[in-house]
């Protein structure tokens, strides 16, 4: 049977332009998508405050504010939830994290190849350089909450909790933490970009829009889903490293006293 | 990855047999978990339709949890294959 040869496939995963500053390699295209991401944010911000200090007769909220005031609620009652108060701190660095991860995963799929060589504006997160620091950054700050809110013995006490035979475990857990945090948003988007570029040598008479269409639908649902995984679980990290496990169960007591008084009153 | 030599055959050849086996134990582990997820999210739902809403947001985290466990085998696939097997 005649076959087609086969394209020659040029994909080449993890290869970045890079620059040289002060003696350290730096990865120059994942720095300005950083930017570019970073510039959509504060703009998409400043429109929603724009429209907000603007004095109208009848004041309907536009779209942008809709969603703003939708994930700044979301996130101010998780961060209640789990933490006791809106956090000054915490709220504002979740909406943060996950409004940048959202538009940094979703910079992939605006198509700016110039050539095979030359991408403009890949996803930055799919270069673990950023998603490392992100989570370096999140994890430290949990760590500062934590002995900043249960002091130096408070907190490393709390690794021998259970059972002190539990230490190394506890350890582990908690130095994984940026780790897993870091990887899990590069492999989603590193994955979401590699199979962009495996559907772009598809060629056009094999299906290639349709399958280009729904690639990046699904992309954009994995994006947002990770943004939101990591704002929920660093702000599940906080919580964490301030509460204690007496505490947890303080709280349910407190919980479960308030449904009591309330039974008189359904009876009488 | 030009091939220059029988050793760094051998090399390329066990860097993508080993990427081969993180990519299909973390298929397997990432189908089953969210299995499970949409097996309990379906339970819910039929005992509490009520309850869709506010079991869809955990149903959506806990399968993000478990894909992202898929993804870090993944990275580590790239790891073997593009940096470790060439060397």
């Amino acid at each position: 049977m005649t076959g087609f040869a086969p394209l020659e496939i040029h994909i080449t995963p993890g290869e970045h332009p890079t620059r040289e500053w002060f003696g350290m390699t730096v990865n120059i295209d994942t720095v300005i998508s950083t930017l570019v991401a970073g510039a959509i944010v504060l703009l998409l911000g400043f429109l929603v405050r724009r429209s907000l200090t603007r004095p109208t007769a009848d004041y309907v909220p536009t779209k942008l504010q809709i969603i703003w005031e939708s994930v700044v609620g979301e996130v101010n009652k998780q961060v209640e939830d789990n933490l006791g108060k809106v956090h000054p701190f915490v709220a504002p660095l979740a909406i943060a994290l996950f409004f940048f991860i959202l538009i940094a995963n979703w910079l992939e799929l605006v198509p700016t190849e110039l050539n095979e060589e030359a991408h403009l504006l890949p996803a930055p997160t799919a270069d673990t350089n950023l998603t490392y620091a992100m989570a370096i950054f999140a994890v430290v700050s949990v760590w500062v909450y934590g002995i900043r809110t249960k002091g130096f013995k408070g907190y490393f006490s709390h690794f021998v909790q259970p059972y002190p035979v539990l230490l190394p475990l506890n350890v582990l857990e908690e130095l994984v933490k940026p780790v897993t945090l870091a990887l899990r948003l590069f492999g989603n988007i590193f994955a979401g970009g590699i199979m962009l570029a495996l559907i772009a040598a598809i060629p056009w008479y094999a299906g290639m829009p349709i399958a280009n269409v729904l690639w990046k639908l699904f992309d954009m649902a994995i994006g947002g889903l990770q943004a939101f995984i990591f704002a929920l679980l660093t702000v599940l990290y906080f919580a964490m490293a301030g509460a204690g496990h007496d505490e947890h169960d303080d709280e349910a007591h407190e919980s479960a006293e308030p449904h009591v008084p309330a039974q008189p009153e359904l009876a009488a | 990855m030009a091939v220059k030599n029988t050793e760094q055959a051998i090399t390329l050849a066990g860097a993508f047999v080993g990427g081969g086996l993180a990519l299909a134990g973390g298929a397997i582990g990432a189908g089953i978990g969210d299995g499970l997820a949409g097996s309990s999210y379906i339970q819910g739902v039929a005992r509490q339709p009520e309850a869709q809403g506010r079991l869809q947001t955990i149903f959506f985290l806990t399968v993000g949890l478990v894909e992202a466990m898929f993804f870090i085998n993944l990275a580590f696939m790239a790891l073997f294959v593009f940096v470790l097997g060439g060397k």
